[in-house]
């Protein structure tokens, strides 16, 4: 890979070859369907163990940077091979309801945290009460999906509820800095899970089933039969998931390269030298919590639906602090790390149910070593593209 | 990293030796599956839950004469609602298995009901009490070995009637477990009618400091302080209660009925009385011969209260099996006709919701560090008088 610092490079005619890109997605894929398939602990384990082993591999022998040179140059297209890849991978589990249920779990949550990077990574507003916002999405679909609203309006509604009464922290939020605005969303997360643990009308400390979802006269928590082949109905909710994951992806990525971007990431390096070159610090901070807040509750009322079951156990404090440690182990700012750490915290606990409760600790020495070894994440934030393939 | 590898090493050879030990008769295969909280703040009866169960499964599996050789599978519920939807999900879905004893928490169980019955998956509860399990829908997937609340509660009232008590203060925790105690408790004293319940706290269940409700109590001046809600928080109630100086008698529920309970109080626990469907273990038909099993395996952790119900559920599941064939819906067939079934906790009947119908309760003292059947104590016996009695 030391090849791409060739003077054909240098002087603008030739990009760098997107095979590696490529290669790793393939990689990538046949990993995961192999781990997402093993069943047996031995199988599992070594599985994990050999993945750590590659990746450590391929940093020592430095294949990660033609990979990385080779995604930001084709970025487009790798999106749409992962899309492929992930559709394929669901191809490959179209009968497996629990494997199709986790990478929906998956695909969700990284939608999830894309809000949350927008407040975090860009514009450096500090948000505790993550899962209480998906909360509210879910919450959302539970109560109108048993409404006449249609059901693809539902997660939208959702998602501008959970901006609606994340507003209500905004005056606090704004007035405060650092460590005590935190605390204010941390405060918001404890309030939240009180207040569905005392209202009956949301089932209380119980929860309340969600009814599944009906489009357009087809009910989506049925089974699909196409032609002899069934599929699981968890398929119809991954498609779903998908093109949502796919939209807030790129509406993400155009925030993050537009002047907006720009504005955020001032705002979050300097708020006093962003002030001084005449940006509203104000009108940013809301536009940043605003939107996080909605992709987060679109997000948690789909999940909603696909769960089947909302209660306050799943919207604790302690859920929020799950979503802020995939941003971190990601590497925050970068969209790309967030889809790997997801994958990581979400499958690898579940995959480790055949050590029974020994698997928190083996898991919680994995995240400590990753953050050792990677302080700023599995792939931190490169410096800003201003034009893609653009090169001085 | 280096030595995180050679014990990953480690672990994996130790892994595919036990499997390979494992492996080793001829006999069909039948998977059966376990699910309990295997990690968070009720573990220990997850885990004491989870050794019951297997220990059924190697019970069965060393008698030579059975037609298949089971495998249990386990899966952890966190006692998190979600959890439980995607674990049941994962659990029904896999067609090797044929049935579960599975939830030990009330919110977990409720949530996964409906999926159970949604893949036509056989499940016996052993452990969660609120009766809407089982009461809520009619599915005839699914099962219970263990009472609900109700009928705990029945015995608790009248034992607070018969000692004489006349006020109650009632501390309960917010979830379902602790309001469905309270709501039962409540209508059972009310029945009763000569004490009365003299004010009503919902706490968190994750609530640390409770000197705000307890100071409350304390000018209330009630006689018993009842306690519907979990080990953790029962032992720092207990706990906070006498460092405020509040005497009055404790009196929980089956959620206190735990090793853990005394563990975590020491002398404070004493005299505190509590509550549990079915007979003590020791005093079962099978209870001697379960206990001495389950010591004989040497596992880390105690049964817990309700060990014996999850090796009941278990044995059950396993005898129906040998009985009609590895076929779920020909095990949720014979699941109905289940009357008079001897097992270690007692006779089983279902009824047409699948609920055992126990209408034995035993009632508890906290006794020299144990807990003592309420009748056999010497508090009973008017020997010794209950700590905070007035």
């Amino acid at each position: 890979m030391s090849g791409s610092e060739t003077p054909a490079k240098r002087d603008g005619t030739a990009r760098p070859s997107s095979w590696p890109a490529i290669a790793s997605i393939g990689v990538a894929t046949v990993y995961l369907i192999a781990l997402l398939g093993a069943e047996k602990q031995s199988v599992i384990i070594s599985l994990l163990v050999a993945g750590i082993a590659a990746v450590l591999a391929g940093g020592w022998f430095g294949i990660f940077g033609g990979v990385s040179r080779a995604f930001s140059e084709h970025e487009d297209r790798m999106g749409l091979l992962a899309i492929v890849a992930l559709l394929a991978m669901a191809a490959w589990f179209h009968e497996d309801h629990f494997v199709l249920l986790l990478v929906v779990t998956v695909l969700l949550t990284t939608v999830a945290t894309l809000g949350l990077n927008i407040q975090f990574g860009y514009a450096g507003v500090l948000n505790f009460a993550g899962a209480s916002f998906f909360g509210i999405g879910a919450y959302t679909s539970a109560v109108l999906n048993t409404t006449a609203v249609p059901h693809l309006l539902v997660p939208l509604i959702g998602g501008a509820l959970a901006a609606l009464i994340g507003s209500v922290l905004l005056l606090p939020v704004l007035r405060t800095r650092g460590h005590y605005a935190a605390l204010i969303t941390i405060a918001f997360a404890l309030l939240f899970k009180t207040f569905l643990e005392v209202n009956d009308v949301l089932g209380g400390p119980q929860g309340m089933p969600v009814k599944g979802m009906t489009l357009f006269g087809w009910s989506l928590n049925d089974n699909v039969e196409i032609g002899g082949i069934t599929l699981s109905f968890y398929m119809s909710y991954f498609v779903l998931s998908l093109a949502l994951l796919a939209v807030a992806f790129v509406l993400v990525r155009r925030l993050e390269r537009s002047w907006i971007g720009l504005n955020l990431d001032a705002l979050r390096l300097d708020e006093t030298a962003a002030a001084c070159f005449g940006l509203d610090i104000t009108r940013w901070k809301i536009t940043a919590f605003l939107i996080g807040n909605i992709l987060i509750g679109i997000a948690g009322a789909l999940f909603g639906t696909v769960g089947g079951f909302v209660g306050p156990n799943n919207y604790t404090f302690a859920d929020s602090l799950i979503l802020v440690s995939i941003l971190l182990l990601g590497g925050i700012g970068n969209p790309w790390g967030l889809i790997v750490a997801t994958f990581i915290v979400i499958v690898v606990p579940e995959k480790l149910q055949t050590i029974q409760e020994y698997r928190f600790l083996l898991y919680a020495v994995m995240v400590i070593c990753v953050l050792l070894f990677r302080p700023e994440g599995l792939l931190p934030r490169p410096v800003r593209r201003y034009f893609p393939g653009w090169r001085p | 990293m280096m030595k995180s590898g050679k014990l990953a090493g480690a672990v994996i050879a130790t892994l595919v030796i036990t499997l390979a030990a494992a492996v080793a008769e001829a006999k069909d295969k039948v998977k059966v599956g376990y699910i309990g909280p295997l990690t968070g703040g009720v573990s220990v009866n997850g885990i004491g839950g989870r050794n019951s169960a297997e220990l059924a499964v190697k019970l069965r599996n060393a008698d030579a004469k059975t037609k298949y050789d089971y495998e249990m599978i386990v899966l952890d519920d966190e006692c998190k609602p979600n959890v439980a939807v995607q674990v049941a999900t994962k659990m029904a879905a896999d067609k090797e298995i044929i049935a579960g004893a599975t939830h030990y928490c009330s919110a977990a169980a409720i949530a996964a009901v409906d999926t159970y019955h949604k893949f036509g998956f056989p499940v016996i509860v052993w452990g969660a009490v609120l009766p809407d399990i089982t009461y809520r829908n009619k599915y005839a997937e699914i099962h219970r070995v263990n009472g609900t609340m109700i009928n705990q509660n029945d015995a608790n009232a009248e034992l607070i009637h018969k000692l004489g008590f006349k006020t109650i203060a009632v501390i309960h925790d917010t979830t379902d477990y602790g309001k469905g105690h309270n709501e039962y408790f409540a209508k059972a004293i009310e029945r009763g009618g000569k004490a009365k319940i003299v004010g009503t706290f919902g706490v968190t269940a994750d609530q640390q400091d409770f000197t705000a409700e307890l100071t409350q109590i304390k000018a209330l001046n009630p006689e018993v302080i009842y306690f519907g809600g979990l080990t953790p928080i029962g032992v720092r109630i207990r706990s906070q209660m006498d460092k405020l100086g509040l005497n009055a008698v404790f009196d929980g529920t089956s959620g206190i009925v735990s090793d853990a309970f005394i563990q975590g109080l020491g002398p404070l626990a004493e005299g505190t009385l509590a509550f549990r469907e079915g007979a003590p273990t020791n005093k079962l038909p099978g209870g001697k011969f379960f206990m001495e099993n389950y010591n004989a395996q040497k596992y880390d952790n105690p049964p817990e209260a309700y060990g014996a119900f999850a090796y009941a559920a278990m044995d059950m599941l396993i005898d129906t099996i040998e009985k009609v064939g590895p076929d779920r819906k020909k095990v949720i067939a014979e699941l109905a006709n289940v009357k008079d079934r001897d097992s270690i906790v007692g006779k089983i009947t279902f009824d047409d919701h699948g609920q055992n119908m126990v209408p034995v309760i035993t009632k508890f003292v906290i006794q020299d560090g144990k807990f003592v059947e309420w009748d056999e104590s010497e508090y009973a016996a008017g020997k010794r008088k209950l700590p905070g009695q007035k």
